[in-house]
């Protein structure tokens, strides 16, 4: 550690911790000792200073421990390639009271090699593998048996402890901060419990994370040790020997006070790899000094490893039933898209379905111009700031997902209750859209091992501030907000599978859309020249009809008898409507062709000039009371919703003109599905709902022409205009009781 | 102004000539109407060519055009009449069955004088017919020749 450094920024900052150099602390503990040896003649070129000085530095090991050098021999000679020291065999090195047994670890570093002695009592040389073989077959046995993770934890923690004898032995999970929570424990009550508790990432700082992936076994079996220098500090490349992989490894001072702070003066870890990755520990502790034999930690690490295989296989298990439920629901909702017109039709019909595929309690279709909302989310307007914020971040992103969302975009704490977590998939690039889904916040109450937020404290003797960990291990209980249940590997992919399906269906609309609209428009110019002649060629004769029987009547009439009169006056009528049909269903295909130029307008305002131009034609003496309500602004072709207004005013009218006082409303209702909704009532004839459908065909008809005249076309124009500016038109009615109109306009921001 | 100007009626169906010519009749004008069957035989009338060579120096009061017409169709006189300096004084009134949008868009481009849509119904047909053959022949000001000689002088 730089004291300059610290002693400038009078604050020390844990991260510090990160920075500590622990690979090559130049020492080792003193329950063993170090050669380093130059090779091939395994000449020694670093002794730790316990090492007998039967050698000393610069001779060739064979002249001080032939029985070693022997051993290393071997070793070179085999396929030496294990990552991590490799445990050769026991040795027993001087005589009479110096005699000592030695477990003899070795290991390649660059063009050296690393022996290491460590002491070994004679009684524990005896209890070989074969010992320990029950328990490991009972343990394997015992871990097919474990119905949850949970129960492998504990049976991992416990076979340990047994194993080893430690006072303590706890199963310690990482997340993904790298914050550490205890799932099991297993002992003997004379070193208090940390069941549940949480560690704070910064209690195993990242280096030595990364030193317990590639080391998987570390012991302290004093921490009252005095380290032992390893001798020259340098290697001949002049480097510090790199103990990453040394069983004897001196440890940071940081972690020997941690341990006392703790009350704990022997440990003991094994990592936890699963795939390749810290998953956690197995970390065991023990009141007073304790040496664990070779042999047992040996079996200790067998029992992780296959601890994790065994996990692995059930996460995988647990991934793979959630894929196949999943995939149930998935299948189920590609078909349901597939029937409808627009993929968005076959997710709104289908709620749970939408729903179930990630979990989610609610969900939101979400494009440039609509916003459609399913189950529990947050209100609209915040629905479309997440949008436009996925939007805006979103580069080449096919899928986000975040359990924690006010943490990347701190607006969304306003609605944490809905929308926490959230998964997010974009169905289109060039016309932003998403689909989101939601997940609420779930208050959490953590138990810390102590406070997370750690300060350094200065140093007690007054010198310099120095990095200290921690005294405290008293519970510290933190409310953990604003985070929903993680989104799992699988509802992730089965998003991003529904996108995938989503995008091919519109790929494959717009490949049926790319050949229809060819043919659309050769059919497009053939009805417009069938309409052109239609309105030159049909309508003439019929004009001519209606003139000559006029001319007939008016020029020649005295000389018909009266039925030659009545048969005129009847073909006039005839012509007459044959014509005014013509006229209409001109009109109707015009209105179809005609492009739509949109733009934001005062309902009231159009309701009222049409409610004007209609009124010239009520009879005189009638009594008509119009009821319109606040309209408000609306996004339309200003020129077509006239011609929906007339129509549906005129139809009031007129089915109303046998009330003693026709009573017509014009109303605005609050916007459903992103669309304004407005209707006219009136209190007319009303019509058969059983007639419902025909009500908007064109030339359909409920009413007899001698009772009520028209040909049919005006609702059918009604529901035209509607449907080409992305609405909907229906109508409700009784007989005898009057009607009601009703039909929809997307929302624009704009006109809000 | 000498006599009064004829109605150029260019019309080829032989009903609609008999029923605008009832029309004309009972709105009592003494105006002459002169009757071309085609888009050639109008212009060859207007510019006093053909048939028409010899024929009393005058403009019409005004054009009652068809808009369908065999050879050259009704747009193409328009064209030719509202183009030319010399003919643009002559109203034009396109009198034609025919509801299209393109066609009425293009008239007025072309500078019709007013656009006029057959009605079906026999009273509304006479009314049309009477107040345009009013209205153009009886009320409304031509420009003023300025200068030179009268059109095709």
């Amino acid at each position: 550690m730089n004291q300059r450094d610290q002693t400038t920024h009078g604050s020390i900052d844990l991260s510090l911790c990160d920075r500590e150099p622990i690979h090559i602390v130049g020492s080792v503990q003193p329950h063993g000792f170090l050669f380093a040896l130059d090779l091939p003649d395994l000449t020694i070129v670093q002794a730790s200073a316990n090492a007998p000085t039967t050698a000393s530095v610069g001779e060739r090991l064979e002249d001080g421990f032939p029985e070693l050098a022997a051993t290393a021999k071997r070793y070179l000679e085999g396929a030496a390639d294990s990552d991590g020291a490799l445990y050769l065999r026991t040795v027993t090195l001087g005589s009479g009271s110096t005699r000592q047994a030695y477990e003899v670890a070795a290991h390649r570093l660059d063009d050296l090699l690393v022996l290491e002695m460590e002491e070994a009592e004679d009684a524990s040389v005896e209890a070989g593998l074969d010992a320990l073989n029950p328990q490991l077959r009972a343990f394997v046995q015992r871990l097919h048996a474990a119905a949850s993770v949970e129960d492998l934890c504990h049976l991992l923690a416990k076979d340990v402890r047994h194993i080893t004898g430690f006072d303590r032995a706890l199963v310690y999970r990482f997340d993904r901060d790298w914050h550490g929570t205890v799932l099991a424990e297993d002992g003997n009550g004379v070193l208090p419990s940390y069941l549940d508790l949480r560690f704070p990432a910064s209690d195993i700082p990242a280096q030595a994370r990364e030193l317990y992936r590639r080391n998987r076994l570390r012991i302290i079996p004093d921490a009252a040790y005095a380290p032992v220098p390893i001798r020259p500090a340098t290697t001949p490349a002049g480097k510090p020997l790199d103990l990453s992989q040394s069983v004897l490894r001196s440890v940071s001072p940081v972690h020997v006070e941690y341990m006392r702070n703790m009350g704990t003066m022997a440990s003991m870890s094994i990592s936890i790899l699963v795939d390749g990755a810290l998953w956690g520990l197995v970390s065991c502790h023990n009141q007073n000094p304790k040496r664990v034999p070779l042999q047992a930690r040996n079996a200790c690490d067998f029992l992780t490893q296959i601890f994790a295989l065994q996990l692995a296989a059930k996460v995988r298990g647990e991934h793979a039933e959630q894929r196949i439920a999943l995939g149930a629901v998935q299948s189920r909702l590609l078909g349901f898209m597939a029937e409808e017109d627009s993929f968005v039709d076959g997710l709104l019909n289908h709620p749970e379905d939408v729903l179930a595929l990630v979990n989610a309690s609610g969900a939101a279709v979400v494009t440039a111009d609509r916003c459609r909302l399913l189950g529990a989310t947050p209100t609209e307007r915040e629905v479309r700031a997440i949008h436009d914020w996925l939007t805006a971040r979103g580069a080449g992103e096919e899928v986000f997902s975040t359990e924690a969302l006010a943490e990347t975009f701190p607006p969304s704490a306003a609605f944490a209750d809905r929308a926490s977590g959230v998964l997010a998939v974009s169905v289109s690039k060039r016309f932003a859209s998403h689909i989101i889904w939601f997940r609420p916040e779930v208050v959490r109450t953590v138990k810390w091992g102590g406070n997370p937020v750690k300060a350094a404290q200065p140093d007690p003797e007054g010198g310099p501030d120095r990095l200290h960990p921690r005294k405290s291990f008293e519970v510290w209980k933190e409310t953990l907000k604003g985070r929903a249940l993680p989104w799992s590997v699988p509802e992730i992919e089965a998003a991003k599978d529904l996108r995938a399906s989503v995008l091919g269906i519109v790929l494959k609309r717009a490949e049926e859309l790319a050949a229809m609209s060819e043919e659309l428009q050769r059919s497009n110019k053939e009805l417009e020249a069938f309409s052109y002649s239609v309105s030159h060629d049909l309508r003439a004769p019929f004009r001519h009809i209606v003139g000559y029987s006029n001319l007939l009547k008016n020029r020649e009439g005295a000389n018909l008898s009266e039925k030659g009169r009545h048969y005129v006056e009847t073909i006039i009528e005839a012509a007459l409507s044959a014509g005014t049909l013509v006229d209409n269903l001109l009109s109707f295909s015009q209105m179809g062709r005609h492009a739509l130029n949109k733009n934001t307008g005062e309902m009231g305002a159009l309701v009222e000039e049409v409610r004007r131009k209609v009124e010239r034609d009520v009879a005189p003496g009638r009594t008509v009371r119009w009821e319109i309500g606040a309209l408000g602004r609306v996004y339309a072709d200003p020129f077509m919703l006239r011609l929906v207004i007339e129509n549906l005013l005129s139809n009031a009218l007129k089915y109303s003109r046998d009330r003693p006082e026709a009573v017509i409303e014009v109303g605005r209702l609050p916007p459903q599905d992103g669309e304004a909704v407005f209707y006219v009532r009136d209190n007319g004839v009303g019509f058969d709902m059983a007639y419902v459908d025909k009500l908007f065909g064109v030339f359909q008809r409920l009413h007899r022409v001698e009772d009520f005249e028209g040909t049919g076309i005006g609702l059918a124009n009604v529901r035209r205009i509607v449907e080409r500016h992305g609405g909907r038109a229906w109508a409700e009615g009784t007989l005898g009781k009057g009607a009601t109109f009703t039909f929809t306009l997307p929302l624009r921001e704009e006109a809000q | 102004m000498a006599a009064l100007k004829p109605i150029l009626l260019v019309e080829d169906n032989p009903n609609d000539i008999e029923l605008t010519l009832a029309a004309l009749e009972s709105s009592q004008l003494a105006n002459q109407i002169v009757i071309c069957r085609d888009g050639a035989e109008a212009l060859d009338f207007i510019y006093r060519r053909g048939p028409h060579e010899n024929r009393q120096l005058q403009d019409p009061a005004v054009v009652l055009l068809d808009l369908k017409l065999p050879k050259v169709d009704g747009l193409e006189v328009l064209e030719k009449v509202k183009g030319d300096p010399t003919t643009r004084g002559i109203p034009v009134v396109m009198l034609t069955s025919s509801r299209e949008e393109m066609d009425v868009v293009r008239s007025y481009n072309l500078g019709v004088n007013a656009f006029v849509v057959k009605p079906v119904a026999f009273d509304e047909f006479f009314a049309a017919i009477k107040e345009i053959g009013v209205f153009w022949a009886l009320l409304n000001e031509p420009p003023p020749h300025r200068g030179g000689w009268p059109s095709n002088g």
